[in-house]
């Protein structure tokens, strides 16, 4: 190596030609073929698709009619009504699950009894391992009017009411039953980054606080606090890029008669698409192609946030 | 220094004690259920009429069982598939001397950005003959740029000079990465695969979305159908519904429930590698 260097001086490496550039290379490009042709299909193959939002696509015949999808789109109270669902539900539960985490990990931190902590922390991870299907099988069960429901049964024979509430059903329960779902699945999960952060606090911050005389609240509020204070910008920033995203949760526990205040766009998407005798996958690709734009624009808008506020992108 | 507890603490106990209650109770009486023949739905957390028959019923019938199959068979291809396309991706990445490395990832970058949406990607697979076929799973979850890039922030750990002392012997880079890469790996590699596992055995929407055959569905999608239509297979062990929804629940969770409390360094390891590390 510096035998070469020394004769043929520092202008030597421009010389060579790309192909002899990349010829060392050979067996990595080689072994980076796989996962070039899974890319190309998973991902950028859909992505040509996208040109029949401004199609019509109905069975066979494909018609261009320019913006029409988007017209029709932006009339559709339907989707409107939607899209703001999708910012309800998936926004609330991002910050409700959010400060629940932080308020648990800052008190389980306070725990002396290691064992204590250990022992919650693997029981509070455990709901994350399950699926949303079962989540919302069992919950389905459990809230069940039926004489199988353990919850209404449960309340009954406690005398706390009188008759079947049923839950999933109703318009003024579902979204907070949906949030209370997920709060039981993902937020001991959602504790696991604050965990990361506490176990990085200097504990001679801790040492100090206390020759100050501080008591433990406000060693809470004047070292914890602030440590956390940097993930908890980060946690909502990357989750607000894909609070789009949300379908499965919304679609193992919605039903037709909660439609108004549960639908959000991808299950808009699924429902005029595979819930439709004959779906026009123009207008369905439209909205996609829409929730795809804003996701986009989220996803650009946190990506500089982050870079921001820590120096490093999300992605 | 051993701290007196204080009231403080207390409270912390029973607070503590409450939430893991919460979480623990509905699971507790879901396996407790699934034992009992005779569903009690009040407050009674111990099957008072004790039975396998919810179980017995799953691995006798082909419509249960089948399913379970698909999941496992699934789980294992996908997970093998999405850990050999992210560890060669993620090596290939952290060769930064490389000739249009830079231009890969940004090729794996525009993925995290935009995406084509439900509705293209179900076209394409459906020229691919991947619609109404279990092996929809594996390809659509075999890669996954995510856990890419989280293999190759592993990598970037791995001292350059145990690569360079490989080349010096003569190792090609296929031989340098399964005799020396991937033997240093294989902590990233159980929690990368655990993390594909979960995400494969748990899926339901794509099943949902892209199959409609019988034989082609995964457990997840079966028992949703089960409870949701309550389409219940007739049972030979003279269980009640319910016994046999709430056995099918606890295998539906059961392979990571049973591994969990093993391999729960594995688990948690993988999101500390992610996005959020400080």
């Amino acid at each position: 190596m510096s035998i070469n260097e020394n004769s043929k001086g520092p202008q030597a490496a421009p010389k060579k030609t790309l192909a002899q550039r990349m010829k060392p290379y050979l067996g990595f490009y080689l072994m980076f073929l796989p996962v070039f042709i899974f890319v190309l299909i998973v991902y950028y193959w859909p992505m040509l698709g996208v040109r029949y939002a401004f199609y019509s696509y109905k069975l066979r015949s494909i018609q261009w009619i320019g913006l029409g999808n988007f017209v029709k789109l932006f009339a559709e109270k339907e989707f409107w009504s939607s899209f703001v669902n999708t910012l309800i539900l998936s926004v609330g539960k991002l910050l409700l699950n959010t400060f629940v985490a932080v308020v648990i990990s800052v008190f389980l931190n306070e725990m002396l009894n290691l064992f204590c902590k250990k022992f919650v922390q693997t029981i509070i991870y455990l709901p994350h391992f399950m699926s949303w299907a079962v989540v919302a099988a069992i919950f389905t069960l459990f809230l069940s009017t039926s004489s199988t429901g353990f919850v209404n049964e449960t309340l009954k024979s406690w005398g706390w009411i009188e008759q079947s509430i049923d839950f999933l059903h109703s318009k003024t329960l579902w979204r907070p039953i949906f949030y209370m779902i997920d709060l039981w699945k993902e937020t001991g999960w959602g504790t696991v980054v604050f965990f990361a952060t506490l176990s990085g606090i200097d504990p001679g911050l801790y040492e100090a606080a206390e020759l100050d005389g501080a008591t433990r609240l406000q060693k809470i509020r004047y070292v914890t606090l602030p440590a956390l204070s940097n993930t908890i910008i980060i946690v909502l920033i990357l989750n607000l890029a894909k609070v789009l995203n949300i379908f499965e949760p919304v679609f193992v526990l919605y039903n037709t008669r909660v439609l108004e205040v549960s639908d959000v766009i991808s299950t808009y998407i699924y429902r005029k698409t595979f819930l439709t005798a004959i779906p026009d996958y123009g207008y369905t690709t439209a909205v996609g192609l829409f929730k795809s734009l804003v996701g986009m624009v989220l996803m650009l808008a946190s990506d500089y946030a982050s870079k921001r506020i820590r120096g490093r992108g999300i992605m | 220094m051993q701290k007196k507890a204080t009231t403080f603490d207390v409270i912390l106990y029973i607070v503590f004690g409450i939430l893991s209650l919460i979480i623990i109770v509905p699971i507790w009486k879901v396996v407790s259920d699934s034992f009992n023949a005779v569903g009690v739905y009040r407050f009674q957390l111990w099957p008072n009429d004790p039975t396998l028959g919810g179980y017995q019923t799953i691995f006798t019938t082909a419509k249960l069982f089948r399913p379970f199959l698909n999941s496992v068979i699934t789980t294992l291809v996908g997970t093998l598939l999405g850990l050999a396309l992210a560890t060669l991706g993620g090596y290939v990445l952290n060769q930064y001397d490389m000739p249009g490395r830079s231009l890969l990832s940004y090729f794996l970058l525009i993925t995290m950005i935009f995406s084509g949406g439900m509705i293209p990607e179900y076209l394409v697979m459906k020229r691919l003959h991947l619609v109404d076929s279990m092996w929809i799973l594996v390809v659509k979850h075999g890669i996954n740029v995510y856990n890419l890039v989280l293999m190759k922030n592993f990598f970037e750990g791995i001292p350059g000079s145990l690569y360079e002392a490989a080349k010096l012997d003569g190792c090609s880079p296929m031989q340098v990465f399964y005799k020396v890469v991937l033997p240093l790996s294989k902590a990233a590699l159980a929690s990368i695969g655990l993390m594909f596992a979960v995400t494969i055995w748990n899926d339901y929407s794509t099943v949902q979305i892209y199959i409609t055959s019988p034989s082609q569905v995964n457990f997840q999608y079966q028992l949703r159908v089960m409870i949701m239509d309550g389409d219940t297979p007739t049972t030979a062990y003279k269980v009640s519904q319910n016994t046999l929804y709430y056995a099918s629940i606890v295998c539906a969770i059961l392979p990571f429930m049973a591994a969990y409390p093993f391999l729960q360094k594995y688990f948690v390891t993988g999101i500390n590698a992610g996005a959020v590390k400080e």
